[in-house]
């Protein structure tokens, strides 16, 4: 196996505290940047072509480049451990075995943007995490890396923990800016993003848990060795795949970006479908990526590839789906789940999402009509792509995909009358 | 100027405008819910959608800024099929309750609906429906018809001054009310129902009273302070029903206190001496002609004739009573009064920091510029002639200065005219034209909207008789 980056001390009960993490090359990184310049920083994080781990695949070092390098209002750096795309569940044990890792990595990109403030906005359901960040961060204050004049270097930093009330909008970067706020939980209006206006109107980073803790690693070993762990030459790194579902080893696995197809995950590594049944399905990127059929599994888990596919890597929430499960049900909890986690704000997907929803439990309840599927997806094609924030667009492109490719599931259930599997 | 087309057109803008801006300038229209120029972009309706070229997905032209050489369309197929998705959406959980709703025939969604949406619903699921609480004496509100634009939430924290409103719960069942459920306290609670583009806000006075197509709407300006907010008088018959604000950007912006929005009610108020009065044998005041009326008063304002000008007249109102006064009273002393401790027009102060001024009549200044003087109690006379518009305080005492009898002219009512011997009824501001001037020195032309109600006439009409 490949070398492990993020998941390197998974699983070890002894890992997490500050000791252990530094006898392991733990703060080296970060040394290493503080005495190389802000942009120093910045340029090796572009060389290592690593994409934002949280879903959308933005290039972090491009990222860190837009803060503009004079401000008179305080830059930001912000964490966000707000995961709660179901099916992933990778940020979670990377702060519970690696929280120095990620601190580490905050520290870095804060010192690479000029940030003397960082926090992490934590969901609110991760309490054990919470309380293990709050550990590590006495540790680092108590060890002087964090606070003033960081390892003699000049630089301070201050780092809070901040948790949320459990809304999954508060994972969308300017939906959590409000709530760190004190704000209610919505996305803003973008223009401005938050590198120009961000969290208290000053620049602000938004960077993943995993994209944080991946940072050490390239300030050691340097951005071209990262660059080239990737199959591909724009996406450097490795990444953490949540399997979860009808496998038979469903977890947590690191690869190199675009090393391994969907395929050899389920099947080479996981083990394959549980109790020896066939594949329907496979989610790749959390509940918001379009549905793969059981016969599109030859695909590089890799951003681009996936996304040539139809679908997305996302946060690589792999779902697997064998074939006890209705489609038609599977899709009626994910879009319930989308319909509930609505901030409700904009038209479309305040009002779409639950009528996508209420059409589906009609449908499931064999009460469904032959217009129906064309009305879904109508209504999918109203929201995508026209809301405020990635929401609608979440709840959206599932929908479609499932309509499209077990359109027979459908309209079984709208001819029979009733769930087939039920 | 940086310069940006807009279906087919160029159009200048300058840097930072939003494309909705330039179109609105321009004339051109795009549909819009949340967006207001007085309060913060929140694009959340999405009903001012436009296509740019180069950009893939459907933009909101409030939250867009116009860019050099950018090309947006605002009727290409993809905005139409847009639109109607958005009004589908608003409209599926609206109770399409037009035939009994206030808000008809003003309303944005009902106009949108014709121009955007569908003639009929794919709608089949249940429609949501809310409980609503009362928000105090100004507002009513009906969440069932409520589109979640949030107008109503921004205008209370950026133009009234403080967060009352807020949204509560999430997602489809978000519901805009207001904080912990208490009534308005905000004097702008009017302004909700007329930023609000459907009918969930509505004004508890006006509800039921009259269809908006009814009525006539007469260009005017607020006599409820010397702010001089510019109003549209809204009125039938004869009978005016309501104040809507008027935009003016130098002085109200869009709005209007809710002191003077109401500030009508007495035009047709059955307590308004609308006939000429007079103190008859038997001490009692009775009703009589306007001959007599007149030969009444003549006879009666008589030796050192104190001369009352309420500071809610007009300019020539003003005019003509100093004229008047001159020719006709041997011995007349003139004042101006309007406001309690409001002698100069340096005692009118702002009330607050949006519009109140705490002078309670609209030509205080205006009287200022006439020379005269505020009337402060000083003085024995033997008569008093008392000109009164409809706003100024009520003198209902004045025998600590005059001997003799005292003489109505104007509007005023019936509970408040015991001490006078002769009431001759005048004009309401909604009865005449005539210029104002407020507070910043700015002349506005009030307009007459409805006839004169009763017997009613005014000044000049009285001096006529006078000779």
């Amino acid at each position: 196996m490949a070398e492990l980056i993020v998941s390197k001390f998974f699983y070890n009960k002894e890992a997490a505290p500050l000791d252990y993490y530094r006898k392991h090359d733990g703060y080296e990184g970060m040394k290493k940047a503080l005495a190389m310049k802000p942009d120093e920083v910045i340029a090796e994080v572009k060389k290592s072509n690593m994409k934002g781990r949280g879903g959308a695949g933005f290039p972090t070092g491009m990222k860190w480049s837009f803060i503009p390098k004079e401000s008179k209002v305080p830059k930001y750096l912000v964490c966000n451990a707000d995961e709660s795309e179901p099916g992933t569940f990778k940020d979670r044990a990377i702060m519970t075995y690696s929280p120095h890792m990620m601190i580490e990595g905050m520290i870095i990109g804060s010192y690479a943007i000029g940030a003397k403030v960082s926090y992490i906005y934590i969901r609110g359901e991760y309490v054990r995490e919470a309380e293990i960040l709050e550990v590590a961060l006495a540790e680092a204050y108590k060890a002087g890396l964090l606070g003033k004049n960081i390892m003699g270097s000049g630089f301070d930093h201050d780092m809070y923990v901040h948790r949320g009330a459990g809304a999954y909008i508060c994972g969308e970067e300017t939906g959590l800016l409000n709530s760190l706020e004190g704000k209610r939980g919505e996305p803003r209006v973008k223009p401005p993003f938050p590198a120009i206006k961000g969290a208290f109107g000053g620049p602000t980073i938004v960077n993943n848990v995993e994209t944080l803790a991946n940072v050490p690693a390239i300030m050691l070993k340097g951005g071209e060795w990262f660059a080239k762990l990737g199959k591909f030459p724009n996406s450097g790194g490795t990444r953490l795949f949540c399997v979860s579902g009808h496998v038979n080893k469903p977890g947590l696995y690191e690869f190199p970006c675009g090393s391994v197809t969907l395929r050899e995950l389920i099947y080479d590594h996981c083990g394959g479908i549980r109790n020896g049944r066939k594949l329907k399905a496979v989610i790749p990127g959390g509940s918001s990526a379009p549905v793969l059929a059981a016969h599109e599994l030859d695909i590089d888990l890799d951003v681009e590839p996936m996304a040539k596919a139809g679908s997305m890597l996302g946060s690589c929430g792999i779902i697997v789906i064998d074939d006890t499960w209705c489609a038609v049900k599977v899709i009626k909890r994910i879009t319930h789940f989308y319909a509930h986690e609505s901030c409700g704000q904009c038209t479309p997907c305040r009002e779409g999402c639950r009528w996508m929803e209420d059409v589906l439990h009609r449908i499931e309840d064999g009460h469904g009509k032959e217009s129906d599927l064309d009305l879904l997806l109508d209504i999918a094609d109203n929201i995508n792509g026209k809301t405020l924030c990635a929401l609608g667009d979440a709840a959206a492109g599932p929908v479609t995909s499932f309509v499209r490719k077990f359109k027979h599931e459908f309209e079984e259930h709208i001819k029979g009358g009733k769930c087939p599997s039920a | 100027m940086p310069k940006c087309i807009i279906d087919g057109k160029e159009f200048e803008f300058s840097p930072g405008e939003m494309v909705i801006q330039v179109a609105d300038r321009n004339g051109i229209e795009i549909p819009r819910f949340c967006y207001h120029p007085a309060l913060a972009v929140v694009a959340q309706c999405r009903m001012c959608a436009v296509e740019v070229e180069k950009m893939a997905k459907i933009q909101t032209a409030c939250s867009l800024p116009a860019g050099e050489g950018m090309i947006v369309h605002t009727a290409s197929e993809k905005v139409i099929k847009t639109r109607a998705s958005v009004m589908e959406f608003t409209l599926i959980n609206h109770p399409l309750d037009c035939p009994i709703c206030d808000e008809a025939g003003e309303c944005t969604l009902q106009d949108y609906s014709f121009a955007h949406g569908a003639p009929d619903s794919r709608y089949e699921e249940h429609r949501r429906t809310f409980i609503d609480l009362d928000m105090g004496p100004v507002i009513k509100k009906n969440m069932n018809r409520c589109i979640h634009c949030t107008r109503c939430i921004r205008f209370c924290d950026e133009v009234g001054g403080f967060r009352e409103m807020v949204a509560l719960k999430r997602g489809n069942s978000t519901e805009i009310t207001t904080v912990d459920g208490k009534p308005l306290e905000t004097e702008y609670a009017g302004n909700l129902a007329d930023i609000c583009p459907t009918g969930s806000l509505t004004l508890v006075d006006f509800r039921f009273k009259k269809r908006a197509w009814y009525l006539a709407k007469t260009k005017s300006v607020c006599e409820g302070c010397s702010q001089g907010c510019n109003i549209d008088v809204n009125s039938e018959n004869g009978v005016v029903f309501r104040h809507l604000p008027r935009e003016n950007m130098e002085i109200n912006k869009w709005w209007i206190c809710d002191e003077g929005r109401f500030s009508f009610k007495y035009v047709n108020a059955e307590a308004r001496v609308t006939e000429p009065t007079v103190r008859t044998a038997d001490k009692k005041l009775d009703f009589t002609d306007w001959k007599t009326a007149v030969a009444e008063a003549k006879g009666k304002a008589t030796g050192k004739v104190l001369v009352l000008i309420g500071s809610d007249l007009t300019l020539e109102e003003m005019r003509a009573i100093q004229a008047f006064a001159k020719d006709k009273l041997k011995d007349a002393s003139l004042f101006h009064y309007g406001t309690p401790g409001h002698t100069k027009a340096s005692d009118d102060k702002a009330e607050d920091k949006i519009l109140r001024r705490t002078s309670k009549t609209s030509n205080l200044h205006g009287a200022e510029k006439l020379g005269l003087k505020g009337w402060e109690g000083q003085g024995k006379f033997d008569s008093a002639l008392v000109f009164r518009g409809g706003r100024a305080m009520m003198l209902t005492d004045l025998r600590k200065n005059v001997s003799g009898a005292l003489i109505g002219v104007g509007v005023f009512e019936t509970a408040a005219i015991d001490s006078y011997e002769v009431v001759l009824p005048g004009l309401s501001y909604t009865e005449k034209s005539g210029t104002i001037v407020n507070w910043m020195g700015k002349e506005q032309k009030l307009n007459k909207a409805i006839e004169p109600v009763g017997q009613s006439r005014g000044v000049a009409d009285v001096f006529a008789l006078w000779s």
